[in-house]
Protein backbone atom coordinates (compact mmCIF):
# COMPACT_ATOMS: atom_id res chain seq x y z
CA UNK A 1 0.00 0.00 0.00
CA UNK A 2 1.59 3.27 -1.12
CA UNK A 3 0.92 6.86 -0.18
CA UNK A 4 -0.69 7.62 -3.53
CA UNK A 5 -4.00 9.41 -2.69
CA UNK A 6 -5.78 7.10 -5.11
CA UNK A 7 -4.57 4.09 -3.15
CA UNK A 8 -5.54 5.68 0.16
CA UNK A 9 -9.07 6.55 -0.95
CA UNK A 10 -10.05 3.70 -3.26
CA UNK A 11 -7.84 0.64 -2.86
CA UNK A 12 -8.96 -0.33 0.69
CA UNK A 13 -12.53 -0.86 -0.46
CA UNK A 14 -11.48 -3.69 -2.79
CA UNK A 15 -11.19 -5.77 0.38
CA UNK A 16 -14.56 -7.46 1.02
CA UNK A 17 -14.89 -6.30 4.65
CA UNK A 18 -14.01 -2.72 3.73
CA UNK A 19 -16.37 -2.80 0.73
CA UNK A 20 -19.22 -3.98 2.96
CA UNK A 21 -18.43 -1.30 5.51
CA UNK A 22 -18.51 1.41 2.85
CA UNK A 23 -21.77 0.11 1.33
CA UNK A 24 -23.46 0.13 4.75
CA UNK A 25 -22.15 3.59 5.60
CA UNK A 26 -23.26 5.09 2.28
CA UNK A 27 -26.82 3.77 2.67
CA UNK A 28 -26.89 5.03 6.26
CA UNK A 29 -25.57 8.40 5.13
CA UNK A 30 -28.49 8.93 2.79
CA UNK A 31 -31.12 7.77 5.32
CA UNK A 32 -29.61 9.62 8.28
CA UNK A 33 -28.97 12.73 6.21
CA UNK A 34 -32.56 13.02 4.98
CA UNK A 35 -34.22 12.04 8.29
CA UNK A 36 -31.72 14.25 10.13
CA UNK A 37 -32.84 17.34 8.20
CA UNK A 38 -36.34 16.87 9.61
CA UNK A 39 -34.91 16.33 13.11
CA UNK A 40 -33.12 19.65 12.67
CA UNK A 41 -36.14 21.53 11.28
CA UNK A 42 -38.39 20.20 14.04
CA UNK A 43 -35.79 20.73 16.78
CA UNK A 44 -36.19 17.08 17.81
CA UNK A 45 -32.59 16.55 18.98
CA UNK A 46 -33.66 15.66 22.51
CA UNK A 47 -36.34 13.23 21.33
CA UNK A 48 -33.77 11.67 19.03
CA UNK A 49 -31.37 11.24 21.93
CA UNK A 50 -34.27 9.62 23.77
CA UNK A 51 -34.87 7.16 20.96
CA UNK A 52 -31.18 6.29 20.86
CA UNK A 53 -31.32 5.38 24.56
CA UNK A 54 -34.61 3.53 24.15
CA UNK A 55 -33.22 1.33 21.41
CA UNK A 56 -30.19 0.27 23.46
CA UNK A 57 -31.94 -2.17 25.84
CA UNK A 58 -33.66 -3.70 22.80
CA UNK A 59 -30.31 -4.31 21.16
CA UNK A 60 -28.80 -5.64 24.38
CA UNK A 61 -31.68 -7.94 25.32
CA UNK A 62 -32.06 -9.13 21.72
CA UNK A 63 -28.35 -9.89 21.65
CA UNK A 64 -28.44 -11.64 25.04
CA UNK A 65 -31.36 -13.84 23.97
CA UNK A 66 -30.56 -14.51 20.33
CA UNK A 67 -26.98 -13.45 19.59
CA UNK A 68 -26.32 -11.26 16.57
CA UNK A 69 -29.54 -12.26 14.72
CA UNK A 70 -31.56 -11.39 17.83
CA UNK A 71 -29.91 -7.99 18.00
CA UNK A 72 -31.81 -6.60 15.03
CA UNK A 73 -35.14 -8.05 16.12
CA UNK A 74 -34.75 -6.62 19.62
CA UNK A 75 -33.67 -3.28 18.25
CA UNK A 76 -36.63 -2.97 15.87
CA UNK A 77 -39.10 -3.91 18.62
CA UNK A 78 -37.54 -1.41 21.03
CA UNK A 79 -37.44 1.26 18.32
CA UNK A 80 -41.14 1.00 17.51
CA UNK A 81 -42.22 0.78 21.16
CA UNK A 82 -39.92 3.65 22.12
CA UNK A 83 -41.16 5.82 19.22
CA UNK A 84 -44.83 5.25 20.09
CA UNK A 85 -44.32 5.86 23.83
CA UNK A 86 -42.28 8.99 23.27
CA UNK A 87 -44.76 10.40 20.74
CA UNK A 88 -47.67 9.85 23.10
CA UNK A 89 -45.79 11.15 26.15
CA UNK A 90 -44.60 14.32 24.46
CA UNK A 91 -48.04 14.95 22.94
CA UNK A 92 -49.90 14.42 26.21
CA UNK A 93 -47.28 16.66 27.82
CA UNK A 94 -47.16 14.21 30.72
CA UNK A 95 -43.43 13.90 30.38
CA UNK A 96 -41.22 16.73 31.57
CA UNK A 97 -37.62 16.85 30.36
CA UNK A 98 -36.44 15.34 33.63
CA UNK A 99 -39.12 12.63 33.39
CA UNK A 100 -37.92 11.71 29.90
CA UNK A 101 -34.32 11.74 31.12
CA UNK A 102 -35.12 9.41 34.04
CA UNK A 103 -36.92 6.92 31.82
CA UNK A 104 -34.11 7.01 29.26
CA UNK A 105 -31.23 6.48 31.65
CA UNK A 106 -33.33 3.75 33.27
CA UNK A 107 -33.75 2.03 29.90
CA UNK A 108 -30.05 2.42 29.22
CA UNK A 109 -29.09 0.76 32.50
CA UNK A 110 -31.47 -2.13 31.76
CA UNK A 111 -29.51 -2.55 28.53
CA UNK A 112 -26.18 -2.55 30.34
CA UNK A 113 -27.49 -5.09 32.88
CA UNK A 114 -28.67 -7.34 30.03
CA UNK A 115 -25.26 -7.23 28.40
CA UNK A 116 -23.49 -7.85 31.72
CA UNK A 117 -24.98 -11.37 31.80
CA UNK A 118 -22.86 -12.17 28.73
CA UNK A 119 -19.51 -13.93 28.99
CA UNK A 120 -17.38 -11.37 27.15
CA UNK A 121 -19.06 -8.45 28.89
CA UNK A 122 -16.78 -5.53 28.13
CA UNK A 123 -16.04 -6.64 24.57
CA UNK A 124 -19.75 -7.00 23.74
CA UNK A 125 -20.67 -3.74 25.41
CA UNK A 126 -17.96 -1.93 23.53
CA UNK A 127 -19.10 -3.20 20.16
CA UNK A 128 -22.73 -2.29 20.94
CA UNK A 129 -21.82 1.19 22.10
CA UNK A 130 -19.14 2.03 19.57
CA UNK A 131 -20.00 -0.17 16.58
CA UNK A 132 -18.13 -2.88 14.77
CA UNK A 133 -18.52 -1.96 11.16
CA UNK A 134 -15.44 -3.86 10.02
CA UNK A 135 -16.80 -7.21 11.17
CA UNK A 136 -20.29 -6.73 9.78
CA UNK A 137 -21.61 -9.76 7.87
CA UNK A 138 -23.28 -9.90 4.45
CA UNK A 139 -26.57 -10.76 6.19
CA UNK A 140 -26.30 -7.67 8.38
CA UNK A 141 -25.64 -5.55 5.30
CA UNK A 142 -29.02 -6.67 3.93
CA UNK A 143 -30.78 -6.01 7.25
CA UNK A 144 -29.28 -2.54 7.53
CA UNK A 145 -30.23 -1.80 3.94
CA UNK A 146 -33.86 -2.87 4.42
CA UNK A 147 -34.29 -0.88 7.64
CA UNK A 148 -32.61 2.25 6.28
CA UNK A 149 -34.71 2.16 3.12
CA UNK A 150 -37.86 1.71 5.21
CA UNK A 151 -36.98 4.77 7.31
CA UNK A 152 -36.26 6.77 4.18
CA UNK A 153 -39.55 5.70 2.58
CA UNK A 154 -41.57 6.75 5.66
CA UNK A 155 -40.06 10.21 5.58
CA UNK A 156 -40.15 10.72 1.80
CA UNK A 157 -43.82 9.67 1.65
CA UNK A 158 -44.76 12.41 4.13
CA UNK A 159 -42.04 14.92 3.29
CA UNK A 160 -44.08 17.98 2.31
CA UNK A 161 -46.50 17.45 5.18
CA UNK A 162 -43.58 17.03 7.65
CA UNK A 163 -41.99 20.28 6.45
CA UNK A 164 -45.36 22.05 6.74
CA UNK A 165 -45.72 20.85 10.33
CA UNK A 166 -42.13 21.85 11.15
CA UNK A 167 -42.65 25.36 9.76
CA UNK A 168 -46.14 26.05 11.10
CA UNK A 169 -47.62 23.46 13.49
CA UNK A 170 -50.87 25.37 13.97
CA UNK A 171 -51.35 26.00 10.26
CA UNK A 172 -50.67 22.35 9.49
CA UNK A 173 -53.19 21.14 12.07
CA UNK A 174 -55.70 23.72 10.82
CA UNK A 175 -55.31 22.31 7.31
CA UNK A 176 -56.47 18.99 8.72
CA UNK A 177 -53.18 17.13 9.19
CA UNK A 178 -53.29 15.17 12.43
CA UNK A 179 -50.12 16.01 14.39
CA UNK A 180 -49.96 12.64 16.12
CA UNK A 181 -49.90 10.77 12.81
CA UNK A 182 -47.07 12.88 11.39
CA UNK A 183 -45.13 12.66 14.67
CA UNK A 184 -45.49 8.89 14.86
CA UNK A 185 -44.25 8.44 11.30
CA UNK A 186 -41.26 10.71 11.91
CA UNK A 187 -40.33 9.19 15.28
CA UNK A 188 -40.54 5.65 13.92
CA UNK A 189 -38.32 6.71 10.99
CA UNK A 190 -35.78 8.23 13.40
CA UNK A 191 -35.84 5.09 15.54
CA UNK A 192 -35.30 2.89 12.46
CA UNK A 193 -32.26 4.94 11.45
CA UNK A 194 -30.94 4.48 14.98
CA UNK A 195 -31.40 0.72 14.61
CA UNK A 196 -29.78 0.63 11.19
CA UNK A 197 -26.80 2.67 12.35
CA UNK A 198 -26.27 0.99 15.71
CA UNK A 199 -24.23 -1.97 14.50
CA UNK A 200 -22.19 0.26 12.19
CA UNK A 201 -21.26 3.30 14.25
CA UNK A 202 -22.53 2.10 17.61
CA UNK A 203 -25.36 3.25 19.82
CA UNK A 204 -23.46 6.15 21.37
CA UNK A 205 -22.36 7.67 18.07
CA UNK A 206 -25.65 7.33 16.17
CA UNK A 207 -26.76 10.74 17.37
CA UNK A 208 -23.87 12.38 15.50
CA UNK A 209 -24.82 10.72 12.21
CA UNK A 210 -28.40 11.96 12.56
CA UNK A 211 -27.64 15.48 13.71
CA UNK A 212 -24.32 16.69 12.32
CA UNK A 213 -24.95 16.32 8.54
CA UNK A 214 -28.21 18.31 8.80
CA UNK A 215 -26.47 20.96 10.91
CA UNK A 216 -23.77 21.26 8.22
CA UNK A 217 -26.43 21.60 5.52
CA UNK A 218 -28.20 24.34 7.50
CA UNK A 219 -24.90 26.26 7.62
CA UNK A 220 -24.32 25.92 3.89
CA UNK A 221 -27.73 26.73 2.42
CA UNK A 222 -30.96 28.55 3.19
CA UNK A 223 -32.82 26.64 0.48
CA UNK A 224 -35.04 23.81 1.55
CA UNK A 225 -34.59 21.50 -1.44
CA UNK A 226 -30.80 21.70 -1.18
CA UNK A 227 -30.76 20.72 2.51
CA UNK A 228 -31.58 17.06 1.86
CA UNK A 229 -28.94 16.31 -0.83
CA UNK A 230 -26.28 18.34 1.02
CA UNK A 231 -26.89 16.50 4.29
CA UNK A 232 -26.84 13.10 2.58
CA UNK A 233 -23.73 13.94 0.54
CA UNK A 234 -21.86 15.31 3.57
CA UNK A 235 -22.62 12.19 5.57
CA UNK A 236 -21.51 9.98 2.66
CA UNK A 237 -18.28 11.93 2.22
CA UNK A 238 -17.50 11.74 5.94
CA UNK A 239 -18.16 7.99 5.89
CA UNK A 240 -15.79 7.46 2.99
CA UNK A 241 -13.00 9.69 4.37
CA UNK A 242 -13.43 8.33 7.89
CA UNK A 243 -13.21 4.71 6.78
CA UNK A 244 -10.16 5.46 4.56
CA UNK A 245 -8.39 7.28 7.37
CA UNK A 246 -9.08 4.54 9.87
CA UNK A 247 -7.82 1.92 7.41
CA UNK A 248 -4.70 3.89 6.45
CA UNK A 249 -3.82 4.52 10.08
CA UNK A 250 -4.03 0.88 11.05
CA UNK A 251 -2.24 -0.45 7.95
CA UNK A 252 0.60 2.04 7.57
CA UNK A 253 1.24 3.17 11.14
CA UNK A 254 -0.22 0.30 13.12
CA UNK A 255 -2.41 2.70 15.09
CA UNK A 256 -5.85 1.17 15.48
CA UNK A 257 -8.55 3.80 14.98
CA UNK A 258 -12.13 2.63 15.60
CA UNK A 259 -13.95 3.21 12.31
CA UNK A 260 -17.26 4.49 13.73
CA UNK A 261 -15.51 7.13 15.80
CA UNK A 262 -13.29 8.12 12.84
CA UNK A 263 -16.39 8.68 10.70
CA UNK A 264 -17.95 10.85 13.42
CA UNK A 265 -14.68 12.78 13.77
CA UNK A 266 -14.76 13.41 10.00
CA UNK A 267 -18.30 14.75 10.39
CA UNK A 268 -17.27 17.12 13.15
CA UNK A 269 -14.34 18.38 11.04
CA UNK A 270 -16.86 18.93 8.23
CA UNK A 271 -19.01 20.94 10.60
CA UNK A 272 -16.06 23.15 11.56
CA UNK A 273 -15.22 23.70 7.88
CA UNK A 274 -18.86 24.64 7.20
CA UNK A 275 -18.76 27.10 10.11
CA UNK A 276 -15.60 28.67 8.69
CA UNK A 277 -17.10 28.86 5.19
CA UNK A 278 -20.18 30.57 6.53
CA UNK A 279 -18.13 33.05 8.53
CA UNK A 280 -16.05 33.86 5.42
CA UNK A 281 -19.16 34.28 3.29
CA UNK A 282 -20.70 36.50 5.94
CA UNK A 283 -17.63 38.73 5.99
CA UNK A 284 -17.49 38.97 2.21
CA UNK A 285 -21.18 39.83 2.30
CA UNK A 286 -20.64 42.74 4.66
CA UNK A 287 -17.66 43.99 2.62
CA UNK A 288 -19.77 43.91 -0.54
CA UNK A 289 -22.64 45.68 1.16
CA UNK B 1 -80.62 29.16 1.85
CA UNK B 2 -76.92 28.57 1.81
CA UNK B 3 -74.86 29.36 4.86
CA UNK B 4 -71.10 29.57 5.32
CA UNK B 5 -71.16 29.04 9.07
CA UNK B 6 -74.01 28.43 11.49
CA UNK B 7 -73.40 27.89 15.21
CA UNK B 8 -76.23 27.37 17.72
CA UNK B 9 -75.62 27.42 21.45
CA UNK B 10 -71.93 26.78 20.79
CA UNK B 11 -69.42 26.35 23.63
CA UNK B 12 -65.72 25.86 22.89
CA UNK B 13 -62.77 24.92 25.05
CA UNK B 14 -61.20 22.04 26.93
CA UNK B 15 -62.64 20.06 29.83
CA UNK B 16 -64.96 21.56 32.41
CA UNK B 17 -64.27 25.23 31.84
CA UNK B 18 -65.20 26.33 28.30
CA UNK B 19 -63.26 29.36 27.10
CA UNK B 20 -66.26 30.59 25.15
CA UNK B 21 -69.99 29.93 25.57
CA UNK B 22 -73.33 30.94 24.10
CA UNK B 23 -72.29 31.43 20.50
CA UNK B 24 -75.27 31.85 18.13
CA UNK B 25 -74.24 33.08 14.72
CA UNK B 26 -75.18 32.62 11.09
CA UNK B 27 -72.79 33.84 8.40
CA UNK B 28 -73.74 33.97 4.72
CA UNK B 29 -71.36 33.66 1.78
CA UNK B 30 -69.80 37.00 0.91
CA UNK B 31 -70.26 38.36 4.42
CA UNK B 32 -67.41 39.47 6.65
CA UNK B 33 -67.76 39.25 10.41
CA UNK B 34 -65.48 41.12 12.81
CA UNK B 35 -64.76 39.29 16.09
CA UNK B 36 -64.18 41.97 18.69
CA UNK B 37 -63.38 41.62 22.36
CA UNK B 38 -60.64 42.02 24.95
CA UNK B 39 -57.67 39.64 25.19
CA UNK B 40 -58.81 36.23 26.34
CA UNK B 41 -62.38 36.89 25.19
CA UNK B 42 -62.38 33.75 23.04
CA UNK B 43 -61.71 35.21 19.59
CA UNK B 44 -58.90 32.80 18.73
CA UNK B 45 -60.79 29.99 20.47
CA UNK B 46 -63.77 30.51 18.15
CA UNK B 47 -61.57 30.50 15.04
CA UNK B 48 -59.78 27.36 16.21
CA UNK B 49 -63.10 25.82 17.15
CA UNK B 50 -64.36 26.26 13.58
CA UNK B 51 -61.13 24.64 12.34
CA UNK B 52 -61.61 21.70 14.71
CA UNK B 53 -58.47 22.54 16.71
CA UNK B 54 -60.45 23.34 19.87
CA UNK B 55 -63.35 20.99 20.75
CA UNK B 56 -66.99 22.04 20.51
CA UNK B 57 -68.30 21.21 24.00
CA UNK B 58 -71.99 22.04 23.48
CA UNK B 59 -74.34 23.13 20.72
CA UNK B 60 -74.18 22.49 17.00
CA UNK B 61 -72.03 23.83 14.20
CA UNK B 62 -72.61 23.59 10.45
CA UNK B 63 -69.76 24.56 8.17
CA UNK B 64 -70.61 25.35 4.54
CA UNK B 65 -74.00 23.66 4.92
CA UNK B 66 -72.60 20.46 6.35
CA UNK B 67 -72.47 19.22 9.94
CA UNK B 68 -68.96 19.85 11.27
CA UNK B 69 -67.99 16.16 11.24
CA UNK B 70 -68.49 16.08 7.46
CA UNK B 71 -67.16 19.58 6.80
CA UNK B 72 -65.10 20.04 3.66
CA UNK B 73 -61.92 21.22 5.33
CA UNK B 74 -60.12 21.96 2.08
CA UNK B 75 -62.63 24.82 1.65
CA UNK B 76 -61.44 26.52 4.84
CA UNK B 77 -58.64 29.05 4.79
CA UNK B 78 -56.82 30.08 7.97
CA UNK B 79 -54.44 32.90 8.69
CA UNK B 80 -52.66 32.31 12.02
CA UNK B 81 -50.78 35.02 13.87
CA UNK B 82 -47.37 35.20 12.22
CA UNK B 83 -45.39 35.97 15.39
CA UNK B 84 -44.55 32.41 16.37
CA UNK B 85 -42.97 31.37 13.05
CA UNK B 86 -39.21 30.77 13.02
CA UNK B 87 -37.60 33.51 10.87
CA UNK B 88 -34.60 31.23 10.19
CA UNK B 89 -36.71 28.45 8.69
CA UNK B 90 -35.29 27.69 5.24
CA UNK B 91 -38.43 28.08 3.17
CA UNK B 92 -39.30 30.55 0.40
CA UNK B 93 -42.46 32.65 0.24
CA UNK B 94 -43.55 30.61 -2.78
CA UNK B 95 -43.15 27.36 -0.84
CA UNK B 96 -45.16 28.75 2.06
CA UNK B 97 -48.02 29.71 -0.27
CA UNK B 98 -47.87 26.28 -1.90
CA UNK B 99 -48.63 24.76 1.54
CA UNK B 100 -52.15 26.11 1.03
CA UNK B 101 -52.50 23.64 -1.85
CA UNK B 102 -51.23 20.53 -0.01
CA UNK B 103 -54.72 19.33 0.94
CA UNK B 104 -55.95 19.37 -2.63
CA UNK B 105 -52.65 17.98 -3.96
CA UNK B 106 -52.92 14.93 -1.73
CA UNK B 107 -50.24 12.72 -0.15
CA UNK B 108 -47.27 11.64 -2.25
CA UNK B 109 -48.03 14.21 -4.95
CA UNK B 110 -45.96 17.14 -6.05
CA UNK B 111 -47.42 20.40 -7.36
CA UNK B 112 -49.10 20.34 -10.76
CA UNK B 113 -49.68 23.19 -13.18
CA UNK B 114 -52.95 24.21 -11.49
CA UNK B 115 -51.20 24.38 -8.10
CA UNK B 116 -48.42 26.60 -9.43
CA UNK B 117 -50.99 28.84 -11.12
CA UNK B 118 -52.99 29.17 -7.88
CA UNK B 119 -49.81 30.13 -6.01
CA UNK B 120 -48.92 32.77 -8.61
CA UNK B 121 -52.45 34.21 -8.56
CA UNK B 122 -52.54 34.34 -4.76
CA UNK B 123 -49.17 36.12 -4.66
CA UNK B 124 -50.40 38.67 -7.19
CA UNK B 125 -53.59 39.20 -5.20
CA UNK B 126 -51.61 40.20 -2.10
CA UNK B 127 -49.08 42.18 -4.15
CA UNK B 128 -46.04 40.02 -3.44
CA UNK B 129 -45.42 38.36 -6.82
CA UNK B 130 -41.96 39.94 -7.05
CA UNK B 131 -40.88 38.42 -3.72
CA UNK B 132 -41.88 34.83 -4.55
CA UNK B 133 -38.34 33.43 -4.22
CA UNK B 134 -37.37 35.37 -1.10
CA UNK B 135 -36.85 33.41 2.10
CA UNK B 136 -39.98 33.84 4.17
CA UNK B 137 -38.07 35.00 7.24
CA UNK B 138 -36.41 37.87 5.37
CA UNK B 139 -39.79 39.51 4.62
CA UNK B 140 -41.09 42.29 6.84
CA UNK B 141 -43.79 41.47 9.39
CA UNK B 142 -46.48 42.95 7.16
CA UNK B 143 -45.26 41.05 4.13
CA UNK B 144 -45.19 37.79 6.12
CA UNK B 145 -48.78 38.45 7.13
CA UNK B 146 -49.74 39.00 3.49
CA UNK B 147 -47.79 35.89 2.51
CA UNK B 148 -49.80 33.82 4.98
CA UNK B 149 -52.98 35.37 3.58
CA UNK B 150 -51.81 34.30 0.10
CA UNK B 151 -51.41 30.76 1.48
CA UNK B 152 -54.98 30.86 2.79
CA UNK B 153 -56.25 32.24 -0.55
CA UNK B 154 -54.35 29.66 -2.61
CA UNK B 155 -56.58 26.97 -1.12
CA UNK B 156 -59.57 28.67 -2.84
CA UNK B 157 -61.44 28.81 0.47
CA UNK B 158 -65.15 29.52 0.76
CA UNK B 159 -64.74 30.39 4.43
CA UNK B 160 -61.69 32.37 5.50
CA UNK B 161 -60.63 32.67 9.16
CA UNK B 162 -58.17 35.44 10.04
CA UNK B 163 -56.56 35.80 13.47
CA UNK B 164 -55.47 39.41 14.14
CA UNK B 165 -54.25 39.99 10.57
CA UNK B 166 -53.77 43.73 11.10
CA UNK B 167 -51.47 43.63 14.11
CA UNK B 168 -48.36 45.64 13.49
CA UNK B 169 -49.15 46.47 9.87
CA UNK B 170 -48.06 49.77 8.37
CA UNK B 171 -50.53 51.82 6.33
CA UNK B 172 -49.42 50.37 2.95
CA UNK B 173 -49.79 46.77 4.08
CA UNK B 174 -53.04 47.56 5.83
CA UNK B 175 -54.55 49.11 2.69
CA UNK B 176 -53.37 46.16 0.58
CA UNK B 177 -54.99 43.72 3.01
CA UNK B 178 -58.30 45.63 3.10
CA UNK B 179 -58.40 45.68 -0.70
CA UNK B 180 -57.76 41.93 -0.85
CA UNK B 181 -60.49 41.18 1.66
CA UNK B 182 -62.99 43.31 -0.29
CA UNK B 183 -62.18 41.41 -3.48
CA UNK B 184 -62.63 38.05 -1.72
CA UNK B 185 -66.01 39.10 -0.34
CA UNK B 186 -67.15 40.05 -3.83
CA UNK B 187 -66.25 36.52 -4.96
CA UNK B 188 -68.59 35.14 -2.31
CA UNK B 189 -65.99 34.16 0.28
CA UNK B 190 -67.26 34.41 3.86
CA UNK B 191 -64.73 35.92 6.27
CA UNK B 192 -64.33 35.77 10.04
CA UNK B 193 -61.67 38.18 11.26
CA UNK B 194 -60.59 38.75 14.83
CA UNK B 195 -59.31 42.25 15.44
CA UNK B 196 -58.73 44.97 17.99
CA UNK B 197 -59.20 47.51 15.26
CA UNK B 198 -62.73 48.97 15.31
CA UNK B 199 -61.87 51.17 12.34
CA UNK B 200 -61.06 48.09 10.32
CA UNK B 201 -64.32 46.48 11.34
CA UNK B 202 -66.11 49.51 9.88
CA UNK B 203 -64.16 49.34 6.61
CA UNK B 204 -64.37 45.64 5.81
CA UNK B 205 -67.05 43.97 7.87
CA UNK B 206 -70.82 43.90 7.43
CA UNK B 207 -71.44 42.18 10.70
CA UNK B 208 -69.89 42.24 14.14
CA UNK B 209 -69.64 39.61 16.87
CA UNK B 210 -68.80 41.00 20.30
CA UNK B 211 -67.22 38.46 22.65
CA UNK B 212 -66.20 38.41 26.27
CA UNK B 213 -66.04 34.77 27.28
CA UNK B 214 -69.56 34.55 25.96
CA UNK B 215 -71.40 36.19 23.09
CA UNK B 216 -72.31 39.78 23.98
CA UNK B 217 -73.96 40.70 20.69
CA UNK B 218 -74.08 39.62 17.06
CA UNK B 219 -75.64 41.34 14.08
CA UNK B 220 -75.31 44.13 11.56
CA UNK B 221 -72.30 46.28 12.23
CA UNK B 222 -74.01 49.57 12.99
CA UNK B 223 -76.71 47.99 15.11
CA UNK B 224 -74.16 46.08 17.24
CA UNK B 225 -71.41 48.65 17.64
CA UNK B 226 -73.26 50.77 20.19
CA UNK B 227 -71.57 52.42 23.13
CA UNK B 228 -73.51 50.24 25.55
CA UNK B 229 -72.51 46.99 23.80
CA UNK B 230 -68.87 48.00 23.58
CA UNK B 231 -68.87 48.86 27.30
CA UNK B 232 -70.41 45.51 28.12
CA UNK B 233 -67.71 43.82 26.03
CA UNK B 234 -64.72 45.64 27.46
CA UNK B 235 -65.79 45.51 31.07
CA UNK B 236 -62.36 45.93 32.50
CA UNK B 237 -60.64 49.02 31.25
CA UNK B 238 -56.94 49.46 31.85
CA UNK B 239 -55.87 53.00 32.69
CA UNK B 240 -52.27 54.15 32.95
CA UNK B 241 -51.61 57.13 35.20
CA UNK B 242 -48.26 58.35 36.51
CA UNK B 243 -46.63 54.97 35.65
CA UNK B 244 -49.26 53.11 37.65
CA UNK B 245 -51.76 50.83 36.00
CA UNK B 246 -55.34 50.81 37.28
CA UNK B 247 -57.97 48.37 36.20
CA UNK B 248 -61.57 49.40 36.61
CA UNK B 249 -63.61 46.60 38.22
CA UNK B 250 -66.06 44.64 36.09
CA UNK B 251 -69.81 44.90 36.64
CA UNK B 252 -70.08 41.39 38.00
CA UNK B 253 -67.02 41.48 40.19
CA UNK B 254 -64.45 39.90 37.83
Amino acid sequence: MGTDPFDLLFAPFALPFMGRALAVMLVLAVAAGVVGVLVNLRGLEFTTDGLVHAVFPGIAIGFALGGTPGLFVGAVVAAVVGAVLLTVAVRAAVASDSGVAIVLTGMFSIGVLAVSRQSDYSGQLESLLFGRILTITAGEVTQTLVIAVLALALVLATLKEQVFRAFDPTGSAAAGYRPIVLDLVLNVAIALVVVAASSAVGNLLVLAVLIVPAAIARLLTGRLILLFPIAAATAALAAWLGLSASFAASVSTGVSLPSGATVVAALVVGYLIALALRALRGRRGTVAA
Amino acid sequence: MSSALRISGGAFGYGHAPALVGVDIDVEPGQAVALIGPNGAGKSTLLKGVLGLVPLLAGTMDILDRPRAQADRSSLGYLPQADDLDPEFPVSLEQVVLMGRYRSMGWLRGPRRADRAAVATALETVGLASRARARFGTLSGGQQQRGLLARAIAANPRLLLLDEPFNGLDQTNRDALIETLQALKERGVAILVSTHDLELARLVCDRVLLLNGSQVAFGDRDAVLTLENVQRTFREVQVELDQHTFVTPGHDGH
